[in-house]
């Protein structure tokens, strides 16, 4: 029972990193109806400089974690300007496979860089953990999961008590409309295209932190998870990113811990082609069909 | 001709066919990221039926392409009514779940006093036909482009039957072509398993050429870069997805050069590519514009009658 | 229509049947030992060739080296390179040039008397050769 305890709460605290991966994912989705597959990559990117920062001028986790998130936040800006921008609509599949295209470009960048296939990357908290009786918290990891309910908080707040997020939730609702009523639906996008990517780079930081090592195998892994919790938790929803999140977290570590590693990632796609086969719309979502295929309708 | 060059070829000839099944897919309106699982199973079975099993190539492949389209019905199933996201997605968990269902596969018996066989995350070695009935090199490349051109030949068929016509209709408005009485269901899943039966040849041939398969080869990349070749080369035509591949792997072989950049240069070129030409270098409208032209200058070219001149309706002008 | 589809395929399967042909041959096994080579991205390898079945080295072949990456198939096409042998029997030296960091699966052709492939995977990185140990992935940290 005790074991029970400990790997849920294991899977909340790993799965929190999930839910902030999903949530860079959600506001990208939410604003765009497309598929970033290059999400991932640009926080990798993040990674990279982060570690080039650490290794070749130690710096501390504070530069790091900056260096981190501008990275990605400014990957992500790249990457919108030549895969999304430029795309009219319909060409939803084209931003797809155009963003597929650049994560090709940015993991050989990064290899470029630091061509070994791991480098350190400096700890958050050096692993300490605190005890609650007979269960263990890791910091860095109670850190993480307060990032993940704080940003979820703030994207809630910012998209349903501001001004930006009123215009971007006008987008959501019909470009062509927020268009017309005088609302810069371009430089929104690009707004939203960089906060995401940014979240995604304290995602990517506070992980990468945790393990103490990057591989250019962290652009795929961040986008695959990111897109399994958020589908879980349901497409667009802001709260279904973290729950989705927090939930993939807890089915990971209690396969691992009862029917070992390769069964880990086999349920959790168990899982999410159940989800997607029974409930489409996911934990949170209403089941809407955001064809990307085609352009949005009226 | 060198080893080289043959081993280039042969691979364009056998990623055509992965290509291929996710460019069908793509007419009929959907994304699959999920082609690679079909892949594999096709190369597990066929790698299996000759290395184990003693079978003759030919038939290890038609098993091969049949295991892989069943397995793409059943998939096909109950993943009918998901679109675009959605229906990615599911295929992605589904071939992830086959990738890690290999990693976990274990099926060895001893032949000539060796192991042969799946062995899990270790791969499958030794699946050793060409070696075994002296195929050279040039002969196995003959037979991929064969076959090759046999399912390009299906696919001008398709696309001058009413079947390819409905599956154009589906792929541009699936309500207004059940509205015609078309039954979608079964024509996306018939689509579903030719695409998986395709993709399943292709990885039977991958499986005898380089008598070498291990689970990580068949990871989202391959799927997405599948995917990634209809839309380079256009989705106009059954070329389109021909032209990637060889945009992809021939023109990357004479960029060698650069090889320390290549995937910097050859992502950007791509990405600019779709800004200019969001459906592919071949897309319907320049397919259309060469069938006209031909058509005119051609005397024994069919003439537009009420056939052709409604496909070009479904099939052309879209935005 | 339906005609010409029916003989490409029936020319198709007479291809595939004309392939058959002779059965069971020596098999190779091979020890592959690399280290990196003077500039970037190239690798100095020794092969052990022996008969599986008797530990016989395995000489005078004519012994190519190419190299898949097997997270990319079919993407890198490395230009195989001939191995030649060296006095001791059974042994050759070959000089390949990669085109990143990372594992790789080489893929040793014999022909000549015995004419086999065997795959070996490896991990070349910049200053070492190793195992393709899987690297650890994201997260699976415990405490």
């Amino acid at each position: 029972m005790v074991d029970f305890f400990q790997n849920t709460i294991d899977g909340v605290m790993i799965g929190s990193s999930y839910g902030l991966l999903a949530l860079g994912f959600t506001v990208i989705f939410g604003v765009m109806r497309r598929l970033n597959l290059s999400y991932g990559p640009s926080i990798m990117i993040g990674g990279y400089l982060g570690t080039v920062l650490y290794l070749n001028h130690g710096a501390g986790p504070l530069v790091v974690a900056g260096a981190v998130v501008l990275g990605a936040a400014i990957a992500g800006v790249y990457v919108e300007r030549l895969c999304f921008a430029p795309m009219k609509a319909g060409a939803g599949i084209a931003s797809m496979v155009s963003s597929f295209a650049i994560w090709m470009q940015l993991e050989q960048a990064a290899i470029l860089v630091l061509p070994r296939h791991t480098y350190p990357f400096p700890p958050l908290a050096t692993g300490a953990t605190l005890e609650f009786g007979p269960f263990f918290v890791r910091i860095d990891h109670l850190i993480m999961l307060v990032c993940a309910l704080g940003l979820a908080a703030a994207v809630q707040v910012t998209l349903y008590r501001t001004r930006f997020g009123l215009a971007l939730r006008a987008i959501i609702g019909h470009p062509v409309a927020a268009h017309l009523v005088g609302i810069n639906v371009r430089r929104a996008m690009l707004l939203a295209f960089a906060a995401a990517s940014a979240i995604g780079g304290v995602a990517g930081f506070l992980v990468l932190a945790v393990d103490q090592q990057v591989t250019p195998m962290f652009g795929m892994w961040a986008t695959l998870k990111g897109l399994i919790a958020m589908m879980i938790g349901g497409l667009g929803s802001v709260p279904g990113a973290v729950v989705g999140g927090l939930l993939l977290g807890v089915i990971e570590t209690h396969s691992q811990w009862y029917f070992g590693p390769q069964f880990r990632d086999l349920i959790a796609y168990v899982v999410l082609f159940a989800f997607l086969v029974a409930r489409p719309g996911g934990l949170f979502g209403r089941a809407p069909s955001p064809d990307i295929t085609t352009p949005q309708k009226a | 001709m060198d080893d080289y060059l043959i081993g280039v070829l042969s691979n364009i000839g056998v990623i055509s066919f992965i290509a291929l099944s996710a460019y069908l897919l793509l007419l009929t309106g959907e994304i699959s990221f999920g082609q690679q699982a079909f892949f594999a199973i096709g190369a597990y079975a066929a790698g299996i039926a000759t290395a184990l099993w003693g079978w003759p190539l030919a038939l290890a492949l038609v098993w091969g392409a049949a295991i892989g389209g069943a397995a793409a019905v059943l998939v096909g199933i109950p993943t009918l009514r998901l679109h675009g996201l959605y229906f990615a997605i599911a295929t992605l968990a589904f071939a992830e779940m086959v990738r890690i269902l290999f990693e976990l596969f274990r099926y060895q018996i001893t032949i000539d006093g060796e192991l042969v066989g799946p062995d899990g995350a270790d791969g499958f070695r030794n699946i050793r036909y060409i070696f075994d009935n002296n195929i050279d090199a040039f002969q196995f490349l003959l037979l991929i482009y064969a076959l090759l051109a046999v399912v390009l030949l299906g696919f001008v068929l398709l696309e001058r039957s009413r079947l390819g016509v409905i599956f154009r209709m589906i792929g541009e408005d699936e309500t207004l072509a059940g509205l015609q009485g078309v039954s979608i269901a079964h024509h996306k899943v018939l689509a579903a398993g030719i695409s998986g039966a395709l993709a399943g040849i292709g990885g039977g041939l991958y499986a005898h050429l380089t008598t070498y398969v291990e689970p990580r080869i068949f990871d989202v990349m391959l799927g997405v870069h599948s995917l990634a070749y209809g839309l380079i080369g256009g989705l106009g035509t059954a070329l389109g997805p021909l032209l990637g591949v060889l945009i992809d792997i021939g023109v990357l072989e004479s960029i060698r050069a650069l090889s320390g950049y290549r995937m910097i240069i050859f992502g950007g070129l791509v990405a600019l590519l779709l800004i200019v030409r969001p459906r592919g270098l071949l897309d319907e409208n320049v397919v259309h514009k060469i069938g006209r032209f031909w058509r005119r200058i051609s005397p024994w070219a069919r003439r537009p009658g009420l056939n052709t001149g409604n496909r070009n309706n479904l099939t052309g002008g879209r935005p | 229509m339906r005609s010409i589809i029916c003989t490409a395929a029936a020319i198709a399967m007479l291809a595939l049947c004309g392939l058959e042909g002779a059965h069971a041959q020596v098999r190779a096994k091979a020890g592959v030992t690399c280290k990196p080579g003077t500039e970037k991205l190239q690798y100095d390898c020794i092969i052990k060739l022996a008969n599986s079945k008797t530990n016989e080295p395995l000489s005078g072949l004519t012994l190519t080296v190419g190299a898949d990456m097997p997270s990319m198939p079919a993407a890198h096409n490395v230009r195989p390179v001939g191995a030649a042998e060296d006095q001791e029997k059974g042994t050759y030296k070959a000089r390949i040039v990669l085109e990143m960091y990372g594992d790789w699966a080489l893929r040793l052709d014999l022909s000549g008397p015995v004419r086999d492939r065997v795959v070996k995977r490896l991990r070349f990185e910049r200053d070492r050769v190793g195992e393709t140990t899987p690297a650890r992935a994201p997260g699976r940290h415990r405490h």
